[in-house]
């Protein structure tokens, strides 16, 4: 697993925490994707955009692009980059998880990049 | 009496009498993740589940979406005006047809069409139209072309969730044949509810939360306040909490909260002069503060045995809220949030797994209702 590094760091892991300002939400996730499942869960029932609020485990890339991003990224997770990771990365450079998740959609229907497991994903 | 899980005492049924020694739901129903999946056809499936408030819709195509135990429909208005709920399942080949579309941002269509292949389905379910490609056989050389049968637009339909309403408030029921109307299950709530104007008011806020314990442990939460002295401070000094009164229902449960001063009439939507909040099993409540010219509902969402949304509605006479009325939003998301904490803590210590069985107060009757409904329909 991607991730197995990050959950020693703890014995309860935390990824960090996402909030909506609007819902005046706060929540605390274990793994960085669960960021993203709550992104999607958030979107369906109020259409609001949730945000990282603080990332706690290592997520840095230069480029605010997402295929760029994700090539930097891939080179220290070879099994596959968790979309939240990539989101976390890019919302350092000021990219909002929801745009990530569009350009990441745009770029797999474009067939640049590929998901080696659910929600993981790679520079093809 | 205190059930502990020590191989010594016993874990009962939820007694019929509140007095008797196992009076509340075995701690296993909130941690189990088994009891979660059986939550979606038990609970979810056989019971009247509020699903959205029929204004956000107003006109015929208007609709949107919901997941209830696992099962995603659509709510819509049909070309009569009649609400209508649909799974969001194609009848060619099962494909999800729309995207997820909160009431609050609600979509709107003349026909509902599959992405897939195209098939469309007008506003009552049935089948509409289908591409050339399933009228004739060009792409098979076994089949003629006359060998392909019209497909019936009632029998090649959508399949419909049966749904029926409380005023504005639409409530669905995935039983084919449901045992119970919404009349039977709502009861009294239906008749008091519908005196009331709520479809006049306008939705001005929507908070959705997410809460790390099972759906149940809030909900018993909300139903009783043996807990509000010590840990809801600032409403509770408004209120006369002697003169309050829990009355339980059939399928429902009705907190009268008197208040110390009386409020004024334009401050309240409902003619008694005090908060009311409805519970209605499974999922739902109703909330009149009696301290606003207004109202909000909550949707305890399950997500998993361990967390759930709280999905809160805020309803006014304006969208635009008066300084007052933002202030009563406030006092709710307060309360909200002491609450989160305290369910949060006990979800905790129920998890650690000591606890076969919780022991109820007299004044947790609301909570002893929750738990044997829960019971029933576990049963059922
Ligand atoms: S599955 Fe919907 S049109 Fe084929
Ligand atoms: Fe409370
Ligand atoms: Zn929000």
């Amino acid at each position: 697993m991607p991730d197995d590094e990050d959950a020693k760091l703890a014995e309860k892991p935390r990824a960090g925490v996402v909030t909506c300002p609007a819902c005046d939400l706060h929540v605390s996730v274990a793994e960085p994707n669960d960021a993203v499942e709550l992104y999607r869960r958030h979107a369906n029932v109020t259409g609001h955009d949730v945000e990282w609020e603080r990332v706690a485990f290592d997520a840095e890339a230069e480029s605010d692009d997402a295929k760029e991003a994700l090539i930097e990224l891939g080179e220290d997770h070879p099994d596959g980059v968790a979309l939240g990771r990539l989101a976390a990365a890019l919302a350092d450079n000021g990219v909002a998880i929801g745009e990530t998740l569009d350009a990441v959609r745009d770029l797999r229907m474009s067939g640049e990049i590929y998901e080696p497991q659910d929600d993981y994903v790679l520079a093809v | 009496m205190t059930r502990w899980n020590n191989n010594r005492d016993e874990i009962g049924a939820v007694s019929a009498d509140i007095t008797a020694e196992t009076n509340a739901l075995p701690a296993k129903y909130f941690t189990d993740p088994e009891v979660h999946e059986m939550e979606k056809e038990k609970v979810f499936g056989q019971y009247w589940v509020y699903a959205g408030h029929a204004t956000h819709i107003p006109d015929a195509g208007d609709y949107f979406t919901r997941t209830i135990g696992g099962k995603q429909i659509i709510v819509t208005r049909d070309d009569d005006g009649d609400v209508r709920a649909f799974y969001n399942v194609c009848a060619h080949r099962g494909s999800k047809m729309l995207d997820d579309t909160p009431m609050t941002d609600p979509g709107s269509l003349s026909r509902i069409t599959c992405p897939y292949h195209l098939w469309a389905y007008e506003l009552d379910g049935s089948l509409q139209s289908t591409p050339k490609s399933f009228e004739e056989a060009s792409l098979n050389p076994d089949l003629d072309d006359d060998a392909v049968s019209e497909l019936d637009p009632e029998e090649n339909g959508l399949m419909e969730v049966n749904t029926d309403a409380i005023g504005p408030l639409v409530f669905v029921n995935f039983e084919d044949e449901p045992s119970l109307s919404l009349a039977e299950q709502a009861g009294s709530m239906k008749t008091e509810l519908e005196d009331l104007p709520l479809g006049e008011y306008e939705h001005a806020r929507r908070y959705v939360s997410e809460v790390e314990c099972n759906w149940k442990t809030f909900s018993g939460n909300y139903s009783e306040c043996d807990h509000c002295q010590a840990n809801h401070q600032d409403w509770v000094r408004g209120l006369e909490l002697m003169d309050s009164e829990l009355e339980v229902n059939d399928y429902h449960w009705v907190l009268h909260y008197k208040h110390k001063e009386d409020v004024d009439d334009e401050m309240r939507i409902h003619p008694e002069h005090e908060a009311k909040f409805y519970y209605f099993w499974p999922n739902f409540t109703v909330n009149m503060y009696g301290t606003a010219d207004g109202y909000g509902t909550y949707i305890i969402d399950p997500i998993d045995e361990g967390r759930f949304q709280l999905i809160a509605d805020y309803y006014f006479r304006d969208a635009d809220l008066s300084e007052e009325e933002e202030k009563f939003v406030q006092t709710s998301r307060q309360l909200q949030e002491e609450d989160f904490e305290l369910v949060e803590r006990q979800y905790e210590g129920l998890k650690s797994g000591a606890l076969g069985q919780a022991q109820l107060g007299p004044n947790e009757h609301t909570v002893h209702k929750l738990h044997r409904l829960a019971q029933d329909a576990y049963n059922a």
